[in-house]
């Protein structure tokens, strides 16, 4: 392993920031602890927690995914690309890249999952509900995430045709991964604690009451 | 609206640290403003209005958390639109927590998060409550039930009165001087409550219960002192008058020495008693909640009770109350007993825990101040009820059949609305055979 340049010690430390600041935020929930309930359960939160996280989340149950498959489909589409983006993170700070039909697959991926993001954020700028319901961090949020799923293609491509040297992009990625990395914590993106406590939550609420998971119901 | 004032703005704030919980912050959080609750909102879709999304609702209460609890709204507020409490946000948070929103909790079954929007809205208007902004009209229906034990402020003797006219008619009915209506009896298995609108509006809905309990002979009394099924305050967002009406209901189990508490058929008023009181309370009740949905359908399951099912003239269709099954798990019962006790039962699409809300939940019906918003959303509903092409909409809430009759005269739908106990008096036969050992 080569030695570590500036821009990559300045993006480990940024990483170092956000685990640690998201820890802190789930460490939090945790010492808030459990939902405390004294009335008497009507069924079981913990199928219920489970449904939550599967059969609730699917387009045959959710009507927020079933109206708009598209937009669920690109969410779907986008978030798994952001998931890859920062796996790969570890990889090219290693300078041990994919190569061939591999690297050309994660090319071709991030592709459509950067465009993903980007028709999810002409769509939050032209429909007027959205217009209405956003603030900047939305925008900036989804700015950095795509731009950083971009600039990750264009890592790994510049590298398929052996020019992965080429410093100027190099620096460019690991700038924007350590921007990244310092505002997850702080803006919406810190919905990557969030959103496990919101379906715990949900899931614990409904099962307590016996009406998660549905298959429960005769009807 | 106006008035705010620094100690009114500390006391609404106090809700982020009184009631702080790994769940409040967990959903303050976790709103992504992606908007796809929109189509799950009846406000929304009747309005087509952007600040009707629930996102912007949640947004509203995360907002003021943002501004006074997070490093970003302290330091760069417009970064997050962290929102300062003054008199716009109040005025505006008043309009949307309490004129636009039922509670009815659709939103947050499909939320893409699984942001419990409902109960932030309901945080919401505790934090409106702690303020004094709760619209007069919501909370002079409060007021009463903590002046008068009931919200309608009906005299004990006016009650008394009218309970022993219906316990005339039950000995005529069922033509048996034994049959009876009790009242204030200690000892009785079950202590059964009431929906003031019932003995001031809709005495017959009592009479039904009294006949059902009558056929099966069942153990059971009436109270007094405290027989509202209702809890007003659990829509102020008033916790402390909630606590205070929970534990008179409490009590008046306890002082009867009743097993069972049985609600008459109120889907927020059981919310309130079955899954919200044990929590306000802080102890779990030794005695039973349940609703009489749910002893009726056990009374048919036992034997106890005979139904026919050809008294029942024309196709019956279900109104789900949101408080009841969506967030009460009450889903089935009220299905069996209509398959038992009416020969053409149809579905609304959707109904169960996926139903739409009727519009008067969540105190919209206490509140004049929103009666043409309220009329307005009721359209979907006409619309589903129009679709199953049935005679009668039968519903398990005094609540909703109030909201149903409305819509039924504004949208000339032509329909009859009656409670599920309504319908099974009518089907009942009444059996000799069966020993009443309640009486």
């Amino acid at each position: 392993m080569m030695a570590l340049q500036w821009y990559q010690w300045m993006a480990l430390a940024a990483l170092g920031i956000c685990l640690a600041a998201l820890l802190a935020h789930f460490l939090r929930l945790l010492r808030l602890g459990k939902p405390v309930e004294y009335s008497r359960p009507a069924g079981s939160t913990g199928k219920a927690i489970r449904y939550a996280f599967t059969g609730a989340m699917s387009p045959a149950r959710k009507e927020s995914a079933f109206l708009h498959l598209p937009t669920y489909t690109a969410g779907l589409l986008y978030h798994m690309g952001t998931f890859l983006s920062f796996f790969l993170f570890f990889f090219i700070i290693a300078g041990s890249l994919p190569e061939g039909w591999l690297a050309k697959a994660i090319v071709a991926f991030l592709c459509i999952s950067a465009f993903c993001g980007i028709a999810i954020l002409f769509k939050r700028m032209i429909r007027k509900e959205l217009r209405v319901l956003s603030n900047p961090d939305d925008f900036i949020s989804n700015f950095l995430v795509t731009f950083f799923q971009f600039l990750s293609i264009a890592v790994l491509f510049l590298s398929t045709v052996q020019l992965s040297n080429r410093p100027i992009v190099q620096l460019f990625y690991y700038i924007i991964y350590t921007i990244l990395m310092l505002y997850i914590p702080v803006g919406k993106l810190r919905h990557t604690v969030y959103f496990f406590a919101a379906r715990y939550h949900l899931g614990f609420f409904y099962g307590w009451r016996g009406i998660w998971p549905p298959e429960n119901l005769k009807n | 609206m106006g008035g705010l004032t620094e100690d009114k703005k500390k006391k609404g704030l106090e809700v982020f640290e009184t009631e702080i919980s790994s769940k409040l912050i967990t959903h303050l959080n976790s709103c992504v403003h992606c908007g796809l609750c929109a189509d799950s909102c009846i406000y929304y879709n009747i309005y087509k209005d952007a600040r009707y999304v629930p996102a912007y609702k949640v947004d509203l209460v995360a907002s003021i958390y943002r501004r006074y609890h997070t490093l970003t709204g302290k330091t760069i507020p417009w970064l997050t639109r962290a929102r300062d409490i003054d008199d716009e946000t109040i005025r505006e948070m008043v309009d949307l927590m309490y004129g636009a929103c039922t509670l009815c909790g659709r939103c947050s079954a499909h939320c893409s998060i699984g942001v419990d929007i409902a109960y932030l809205v309901q945080t919401g208007r505790t934090m409106l409550a702690n303020m004094d902004y709760v619209p007069g009209t919501l909370q002079s229906t409060v007021d009463s039930a903590i002046r008068s034990g009931n919200n309608m402020s009906i005299p004990t003797a006016e009650l008394v009165d009218t309970i022993k006219w219906l316990e005339e008619d039950l000995r005529m009915e069922v033509n048996d001087n034994k049959a009876s209506i009790p009242m204030d009896e200690p000892g009785k298995s079950i202590m059964y409550t009431l929906n003031p609108r019932e003995p001031k509006f809709f005495p017959l809905s009592i009479s039904a219960m009294a006949k059902i309990f009558y056929a099966a002979g069942e153990s059971w009394t009436l109270s007094s002192r405290m027989y509202d099924v209702t809890n007003y305050a659990y829509f102020s967002g008033n916790m402390e008058e909630a606590r205070i009406i929970a534990q008179r209901m409490y009590d008046e189990v306890e002082n009867l020495n009743a097993g069972r508490c049985v609600m008459a058929e109120c889907g927020h008023g059981y919310r309130a008693f079955r899954w919200e009181a044990p929590n306000y309370l802080k102890k779990a009740f030794p005695f039973e909640v349940l609703t009489c949905g749910e002893l009726i359908a056990e009374y048919i399951r036992e034997g106890r009770i005979k139904v026919d099912p050809s008294k029942i003239k024309g196709r019956v269709t279900l109104h789900d109350p949101c408080n009841l099954v969506r967030t009460g798990g009450i889903i089935e019962e009220q299905r069996y007993i209509l398959r038992h006790t009416v020969s053409d039962f149809v579905e609304m699409t959707p109904h169960g825990a996926d139903n739409l809300c009727c519009g008067g939940g969540g105190g919209q019906l206490a509140m004049s101040e929103y009666n043409e918003r309220r009329m307005k959303i009721a359209g979907m509903k006409a619309e589903q009820i129009k679709n199953t092409a049935a005679d009668i909409v039968c519903t398990p809430c005094h609540n909703c059949v109030d909201q149903l009759i409305q819509t039924n005269a504004a949208y000339k739908l032509g329909v009859k609305i009656m409670t599920v106990a309504e319908i099974v008096a009518e089907a009942l036969v009444i059996d000799p055979s069966i020993e009443k050992p309640g009486l």
